[in-house]
């Protein structure tokens, strides 16, 4: 029960904290320079075709009304028109580029959090040691390494010098994703230099403070092989501050999405966000950003529920929130 | 300070960090007039030059222009924008934060509200659109923007080390002589949590490094022809089948700058956090 109220607290938060950000992010958008009746019609533009168009556009209502009328628009699950490509439904276009960068992460996850949590136990188990500092060393310096550079080295190295993986990771017309799975690789070994830093230092320390701890102690006095010891009792509880990390990095990844899509041309929500900045089309820029807010905001609730579920110490402290 | 000195001397990977970081300093301070090219200039005889012909040490772009030259100007630039930034957005952060911290109850309640709305859209986005909406960036709009958006984070940290001091007794003698808290925030406690708060400030310096160079690259960032690094990348990356050294050498300049500070970060919260 008390489960259950903890959730729908965490649910109202995480839908004000949406609320909020979508007037945030529509506020915001608005200020930027230039008219979008001109943009929409471009160079020929007469006075009158100009106004036509912002009022049956409602560009002339007051900035509240125009909000409200997005707003209501988002919640019956219409995302409104792309400017740049006049009259074809947001709807129409994000998603499937959603679906994209979804694959991607997934594929990035699917690589990252194996090898860091991995490397992470090997560090914190051995502490001090050779090992542990050349794995420390570099989780330190490819953290705050841009995607892009990782990605450089990549593709000069297996598109370029070895000549086995595509420069780029565009999907050619007419295919889907699932006929080209090779163009997923580069990207997510990108993304997965820059996401090991985090994890693998995160795990190491966790794994560091558990070995240190009494039960841990005692198994490996009780004469359990070593091995049985940190992989059955010592991990089970330094999976969890990890677990917490990945969750939390889930907004970061999809802002390092937005870079590794670039470099690749990879057909994904990071493009097209860039190209809706680029072109400056407004709804399209306000229903990108509003998703991968929505993205975090989401992963965060997942995070913190799992949290709970994992951890006995949260699960049974009733009446704690 | 001796003490960090003697720290430093048993750590070679910080002293390599500080090396790396003075080099670029050094570089972009005095490099530009040691160079045998301009970084406009364009050698219509060695176009995609591979590293060493025609005098260019690391070889040129698809214009002809000497991308040693391109680097060592480019220092500039992003050392400037990254530098100013991890000082604003950490002076920024005490204020807030200590504030929050300090008065608790409804401030600091509504301070982590905010904190939560802020925190739950990508730093880099949130650069990129205000980028987008100011139009073409200079090194001041550059400067505040990612000040701005590294501000939740810096604050957070702030209000967290401020906590761990509020209960001391330093604070309450203070507060019994009958200081303000203007004083006992920033006269008693500060120069008490200078360690944490220098050790963000380093780490904010290595972000601030990526968000210029992917802002750069993402064409939101410095308008040509300002030479920028992560501009660099994404124009030379059409011809990196041809040039892989036109991508490969900003990449790198990119990377030690990075891996540099990011050791000397890691060195401060070696000696000024954990030994204390």
């Amino acid at each position: 029960m008390f489960f259950i109220r903890r959730f729908i607290v965490r649910l109202g938060s995480m839908v004000a904290t949406l609320a909020v950000m979508s007037f945030l992010i529509f506020f915001l958008v608005e200020l930027m320079p230039g008219d979008v009746a001109q943009m929409v019609l471009g160079q020929n533009s007469t006075p009158e075709g100009l106004a036509s168009l912002r009022e049956s556009m409602g560009l002339n209502d007051p900035f509240l009304v125009r909000y409200w009328r997005w707003f209501s628009g988002l919640l019956q699950g219409d995302l409104g028109e792309s400017l740049y490509m006049r009259g074809v439904a947001i709807n129409s276009i994000l998603w499937r580029k959603v679906g994209h960068s979804l694959v991607l992460a997934i594929t990035a996850l699917l690589f990252y959090v194996p090898l860091s949590i991995f490397f992470g136990v090997v560090a914190g188990v051995r502490a001090g040691k050779l090992s542990d500092q050349i794995i420390s060393f570099f989780g330190l310096a490819t953290m705050a390494l841009p995607e892009f550079v990782s990605g450089v080295l990549f593709i000069t190295l297996f598109s370029v010098k070895l000549k086995i993986l595509p420069i780029t990771s565009v999907i050619p017309i007419g295919e889907s994703l699932w006929g080209n799975l090779n163009i997923l690789i580069l990207p997510a070994l990108s993304i997965t230099i820059v996401m090991f830093g985090y994890v693998s230092r995160m795990q190491r320390s966790s794994m560091i403070q558990v070995m240190d701890s009494d039960y841990v102690r005692a198994a490996t006095l009780k004469g359990l092989p070593r091995r049985y010891v940190i992989f059955r009792h010592a991990l089970k509880n330094a999976l969890l501050p990890t677990i917490t990390i990945i969750g939390m990095n889930m907004g970061w990844l999809f802002g390092g999405l937005i870079v590794v899509e670039t470099l690749f041309g990879f057909p994904g929500l990071g493009s097209l966000t860039m190209s809706a900045i680029k072109t400056r089309d407004v709804p399209l820029i306000e229903a990108c950003v509003l998703f991968i807010t929505f993205i975090f905001v989401v992963s965060t609730l997942i995070t913190d529920t799992l949290y709970g579920v994992l951890n006995p110490r949260v699960r049974l402290a009733k009446g704690v929130d | 300070m001796r003490r960090i000195l003697h720290d430093l001397k048993s750590n070679p990977l910080a002293i390599a960090g500080f090396a790396v970081l003075f080099l670029w300093i050094f570089l972009a301070l005095a490099g530009p007039s040691l160079m045998n090219f301009t970084y406009t200039e364009m050698d219509t005889q060695n176009q995609i030059a591979p590293p060493g012909t025609g005098g260019h040490l690391l070889g040129t772009d698809a214009l002809g222009r000497d991308l040693l030259a391109r680097i060592v100007t480019g220092s500039r630039s992003i050392l400037t924008v990254a530098l100013f930034t991890s000082f604003f957005s950490t002076a920024a952060g005490i204020i807030i934060g200590f504030s929050a911290g300090y008065f608790g109850g409804l401030v600091d309640k509504i301070f982590l509200r905010i904190l939560d709305v802020l925190m739950s859209i990508p730093a880099l986005v949130l650069a990129m659109v205000i980028l987008g909406v100011l139009g073409d960036s200079t090194i001041m709009s550059l400067t505040l923007m990612i000040s701005i958006a590294y501000i939740p984070a810096t604050a957070r940290v702030a209000r967290g080390t401020l906590l761990t001091h509020k209960g001391r007794e330093y604070v309450d003698a203070a507060r019994i002589m009958g200081e303000n808290n203007f004083s006992i925030m920033f006269r008693q406690i500060l120069p008490n949590t200078l360690g944490p708060i220098i050790v963000e400030a380093t780490a904010r310096f290595a972000y601030s490094i990526m968000m210029v160079a992917s802002l750069g690259f993402l064409g939101v960032g410095l308008q040509p022809p300002t030479p920028d690094w992560g501009m660099m990348v994404i124009e030379n990356k059409q011809i990196i089948s041809v040039a892989p050294w036109s991508v490969l050498y900003p990449a790198l300049a990119i990377a030690s700058l990075v891996i540099a500070i990011s050791l000397i970060s890691d060195f401060f919260s070696k000696v000024l956090i954990h030994e204390s």
